[in-house]
């Protein structure tokens, strides 16, 4: 499964890697190849319904606002929520017995693997059952096209990366697969290899350029840039990309070769009216470290052919449809699968990522019992997903006297390590946000995801942006500091607005506010204060330096590839049941959804259902890659009135908010406008004999609004929910929609029949339900399991897939200030305070907001100052990396108590949620870099700084 | 299979488990997870580090202590008594949740958590803090330090901690007995 982000395009990729029009595949609901899928996630009705659990409570909804996050009471109790607390005895329809896996894994990538020894597993120590590709291999048992090859490194073949997965041990009892552990860790015996070959050498992942020359002003025609012509893309000559031959009328990357040659020649002889500066950065590999460590549970039942696996997993639906499509096409006898997704913690880690794949071998060799495969943390740091290290030379130009920046260039490389996973899509993301809120007339960006032996990358929080933006913000404050400007007036010269264009030569959607943010920043006490009360602390505190940074970023959030689909029912009672494809990763999705439900149904979902991948009542098809299809493609496909370029997207890219609410909201407003609000009139124009009190008053529905849950109208009286839905449900009104939605960068949207009136929303694809007491008529067209009518939409408008070049996204903006002393004794730095300012449209839950700037400030001061791992040989893929070594931000690190946030208002009562959760880690990094440079005047530009190099700096 | 054990009798919230035959060399949070099912005392690192994984150890001098139990030998505990998670808020005969303690209802409700793996160790270290408390008053401007004291060691990747701090201040601020009034 290609991997789903902002402008990803097949044709980014090298040529030898590219994948033809042929690579489809359909997935019907609940069906993959020919194997079933039914999936019942961990806490939702369809398992209670099995084992009577209830991980989801009501939420109490106090006055409009959320008084407790509705998985909060079965995480605080100790509840079973996580995949990691399933055993087999944990789900009643399994054998009664638990076997445990074990991985061997390779901790050299230079020479050939030759065989593993296990003399020293004598004994009762000796596995139950030993896996290796051989055993795959005789089943045609191969990974998803996504993971690349070798589930398990065959001998005779050099490992591609550190850590690389060579055999599965099982036992069938815990303790002695514990005390196995103990005798293989750290121990470099077991493994035996051959002749030294060196690492593999291959061709980058992938490698893309994007060049933009501007008109004469930010709003006026480009002469160049991708969204008119197209990104620039290289051949590969060892190993290496080869930029096409500048041609101002050749092909699009000979053109764009041109200008970007242009550009450096314009750098290169730069009047002195300009400062030109060009500088290196690093910043970090680095782990996610989510504390619930990769696991997977898995029985493979023979008899009947079934599978079944309880997985934590960000994509739940790209597991189920690899899962299905993986044992499809291998030997072993496979009818159903039947997938359990699990709440869980990942950051990235666990979106797209192996673990369930080897869950999933691991069960099919358990000789009939369910296998449980759990990394301890050191096997979780060897093969958990990793954070791209970037290296970036960033170059920019800026006019003196305007203080207007002219041009920027980077060459960026992100080392990928052995499997590609999502390493095109992060670098790619990385090159496109490197311009961080600023305008640009000039832009070149290279950037190539380099394939290495160093374990593989995902995508990790902040997906790339995080580093390349990083670079800027240390760039633009040294340059503003060049000038003798302040460096937040300067950013605020040089801000993007509404209307101008990107990098990429497009208007971003919506009213850009990194200006709003700049100002709040630059008048903020902490800043206009900081020279005075550097002087002050620096004298009260001998060997301590005071400093104050800042930083200011924005960045898309979504992937330009956006699905998802929701269901909404009014039970008769009243009571409102949520089904969502969107998966609770910890950020609080499951109560940001029940809560949007408040906008057309008076209060939150009372039942929810989360990570739900069968959908009997909407079935919804897609096929081919909606980041690289052709737009002939997308109309041809799109008259296929179930086809969307897109089913479900993982939760990643802060798209809950945004996106999934999205469609919440649709199926909700469908029940309001088509069951609630008819329902509503009924009650107020007729009831009684001759009707009631608003028998001719017209009321339309932008009249009714929804206060303390009941529904009121001009002078009319307030209905209880209940009431509604009671009536609804008698009238045989729409008491039930499924949609789906579907966003590049815009909504589709459709035209469907209901009741034979047009309706026009912005989904592409709907079915609803009639309450009981609806005709026969109307009940022979709900031909669905739960009785549903699906309607075909008579027309679509789906986003043109030339979006998928604009990268012109939904942009959320943030700024933070950092305050700290840096100890010149030990280097250490102090956070003494921070302040974050966001805009993030109307709010959800606001402390569920509040606690990710939080969560998010803790991650970025842990990759600023303290968290680090070695790419090759001493890293963690010799399998001996912990927490003692890998040091993540303690209460003490953070500023606890002293560190204050900001949300601004919404533009309006109507502007949507907008994602946060990514952009709220990445500013405290450069802020404190900076904050640093004020303190001590030296400006670090890799990641991490450490005590050790402060000292040195400080000489 | 003849591996080597041990016996060992615990008293887990209140109910005693045993003579339990416990492999030489597994960790307590092994005997919980495999042999007791209570795995909601979690494993973060098998090094002692996170603390996801403590439970309270109760002495016969009433005083507590949080244990790391991924560090910890089964062993440690025999004759022992000890709290976990799933002890912390009150039950009736079935199982069922009645109420919640006042660190878990605090922690709900100022949501001081996101995925929860680490809430368990958070809810312990704060209740051993508490009951400390209870025995010591401190004094209201010695609060904040000494939270962060108790808590220090507890890692979350999800929270940045302001919120799990703030609840436990706030409850100590607001719960009576456990600060010195007026010092």
């Amino acid at each position: 499964m290609i991997p789903k982000v902002a402008g990803f395009s097949d044709k980014m990729m090298p040529a030898s890697r590219r994948q033809g029009p042929s690579r489809r595949h359909v997935l019907r609901t609940g069906l993959a190849g020919a194997v079933a899928v039914y999936l019942a996630p961990l806490g939702s009705r369809a398992f209670a319904a099995l084992f009577e659990e209830q991980l989801l409570t009501a939420p109490t909804w106090n006055g409009g606002k959320l008084k407790s996050r509705i998985d909060g009471i079965a995480k605080v109790t100790g509840e079973k929520v996580f995949a990691r607390d399933i055993r087999a005895r944990d789900m009643p329809h399994w054998p009664q017995r638990q076997a445990h896996a074990l991985v061997l894994r390779l901790t050299r990538a230079d020479r050939i693997y030759a065989g593993f020894d296990l003399s020293l597993l004598d004994g009762d120590l000796k596995p139950d059952r030993v896996v290796t590709a051989t055993d795959l291999d005789r089943e045609g048992l191969a990974f998803p096209d996504f993971y690349g090859e070798d589930i398990l490194l065959p001998e005779g073949k050099t490992p591609a990366y550190l850590g690389q997965a060579a055999a599965i041990l099982i036992y069938q009892d815990f303790a002695r697969l514990r005390l196995a552990k103990y005798k293989l860790a750290f121990n470099d015996a077991v493994i035996r290899y051959g002749a030294v070959t060196g690492p593999l050498q291959r061709d980058p992942w992938g490698s893309s350029r994007f060049v933009r020359v501007g008109g004469k002003t930010p709003y006026q025609d480009d002469v160049f840039s991708t969204l008119k012509q197209g990104p620039v893309l290289p051949t590969f000559d060892r190993h290496q990309p080869v930029w096409p031959q500048p041609a101002r009328d050749g092909d699009v990357g000979a053109q764009g070769m041109y200008y970007a040659k242009a550009i450096e020649d314009e750098l290169a002889h730069a009047s002195a009216d300009w400062l030109v500066l060009t500088h290196d950065y690093a910043t970090q590999s680095g782990d996610t470290a989510a504390l619930e460590p990769d696991n997977a549970n898995g029985w493979y039942d023979a008899a009947k052919q079934e599978l079944h696996l309880v997985v934590p997993t960000q994509s739940p639906q790209e597991v189920a449809q690899g899962a299905a499509s993986m044992l499809g096409k291998s030997r072993i006898g496979l009818k159903r699968l039947f997938l359990h997704p699990c709440f869980t913690v990942g950051y990235g880690s666990k979106d797209h990522c192996s673990m369930p794949y080897y869950g999933l071998v691991a069960a099919l060799f358990g000789d009939g019992s369910p296998v449980r495969l759990a990394n301890d943390r050191f096997e979780q740091f060897q093969t958990g997903l990793k954070r791209h290290a970037f290296s970036m030379r960033h170059t920019m130009a800026v006019e003196r006297k305007t203080g207007l920046l002219q041009a920027f260039c980077a060459g960026i490389t992100a080392n990928g390590g052995g499997r590609a996973n999502s390493s095109v899509a992060v670098t790619m993301v990385g090159a496109t946000s490197a311009e961080s809120v600023y305008y640009f007339p000039k832009i070149d960006v290279a950037a190539t995801a380099i394939a290495s032996r160093a374990i593989d990358c995902g995508s990790a929080r902040g997906y790339g942006a995080l580093e390349t933006m990083t670079a800027t913000e240390l760039m633009v404050d040294e340059i503003a500091v060049a000038l003798g400007l302040d460096p937040i007036a300067f950013r605020l010269r040089n801000v993007l607005k509404t209307g101008m264009k990107n990098g990429q030569g497009a208007v971003p959607h919506g009213t850009q506010r990194a200006e709003t943010v700049l100002e709040k920043a630059r008048a903020h006490a902490l800043w206009t204060g900081r020279a005075a009360r550097k002087q002050a602390y620096d004298a009260a505190h001998p060997g301590k330096y005071y400093g104050v940074g800042f930083a200011c970023i924005q960045r898309r959030f979504g992937n330009g590839a956006e699905g998802s689909l929701a269901k909404i029912e009014l039970a008769p009672d009243g009571r409102i049941t949520l089904s969502h494809t969107g998966t609770e990763i910890g950020t609080g999705t499951s109560s940001g959804q029940a809560v949007a439900c408040v906008r057309w149904l008076g209060r939150p979902a009372d039942h929810l259902d989360m990570a739900v991948t069968e959908w009997p009542d909407l079935p919804v098809e897609t096929s081919g890659d909606p980041h690289a299809m052709s737009q002939a493609e997308q109309d041809h496909l799109a008259m296929n009135p179930r086809w969307s370029p897109t089913y479900a997207s993982a939760s990643s890219a802060s798209n809950s908010s945004y996106y999934f609410t999205h469609t919440t909201r649709e199926a909700a407003r469908i029940v309001f406008r088509h069951g609630v609000w008819p329902a509503a009139l009924a009650i107020w124009k007729g009831g009684t004999v001759g009707g009631g009190p608003a028998r001719s008053q017209v009321i339309r529905p932008d009249d009714a609004i929804w206060k303390d849950g009941y529904l009121t109208g001009p002078g009319l009286e307030p209905l209880a929910l209940s009431r509604l839905a009671r009536e609804a449900h008698a009238r045989g009104l729409v008491v039930g929609a499924v949609v789906h939605g579907f966003n590049r960068w815009q909504w589709a949207d459709a035209e469907f029949m209901i009741d034979g009136v047009p309706v026009h929303a912005p989904i592409d694809a709907l079915a609803i339900r009639y309450g009981a007491g609806a005709s026969a008529a109307k009940r022979a067209l709900a031909t669905t399991p739960n009785r549903y009518q699906v309607l075909d939409r008579r027309t679509v408008s789906l986003p043109p897939t030339q979006n998928n070049d604009a990268m012109v996204g939904y942009n959320t903006a943030v700024g933070t200030l950092a305050e700290l002393a840096v100890d010149a004794a030990t280097g250490k730095v102090a956070l003494l305070t921070h302040h974050t300012i966001l805009e993030c449209g109307n709010m959800l839950v606001p402390d569920l907001v509040s606690s990710q700037i939080q969560g998010g400030a803790a991650s970025g001061i842990g990759l600023a100052l303290h968290e680090e791992l070695p790419l090759y040989e001493d890293g963690p893929g010799d399998g001996t990396w912990n927490f003692n070594r890998y040091h993540l931000p303690r209460g003490d690190d953070v500023a606890v108590w002293a560190q204050t946030t900001e949300v601004l208002a919404p533009l309006s009562d109507t502007e949507p949620p907008k994602g946060m959760a990514e952009v709220v880690m990445i500013p405290i990094i450069p802020a404190i870099l900076n904050g640093v440079a004020h303190a001590i005047g030296h400006r670090f530009r890799t990641l991490p700084v450490t005590p050790d190099q402060i000292l040195e700096a400080l000489g | 299979m003849t591996l080597a054990t041990r016996p060992l009798t615990v008293t887990i919230n209140g109910r005693t488990h045993g003579p339990l035959d416990v492999p030489e060399g597994l960790m307590m949070i092994d005997v919980l997870h495999e042999m007791l099912d209570l795995t909601g005392s979690h494993f973060g690192c098998g090094q002692g580090i996170c603390h996801a994984c403590v439970v309270i150890w109760d002495r016969d001098d009433h005083t507590s202590e949080e244990v790391p139990t991924c560090i910890t030998g089964a062993d440690f505990f025999d004759g022992k008594r000890i709290r976990t998670i799933e002890g912390i808020a009150q039950r009736n005969d079935t199982g069922e949740i009645v109420a919640l303690s006042p660190v878990q209802q605090a922690f709900l409700d100022r949501f001081s958590f996101q995925c929860g793996y680490c809430t368990p160790g958070f809810v312990n270290a704060a209740t051993v803090l508490l009951e400390r408390l209870q025995r010591a008053p401190i004094a209201r401007k010695d609060v904040e330090t000494t939270v962060a004291s108790a808590l220090g060691d507890h890692i979350c990747r999800c929270t940045g901690y302001v919120r799990y701090y703030q609840a436990v201040r706030d409850l100590i601020l607001a719960t009576p007995g456990l600060t010195r009034d007026g010092a």
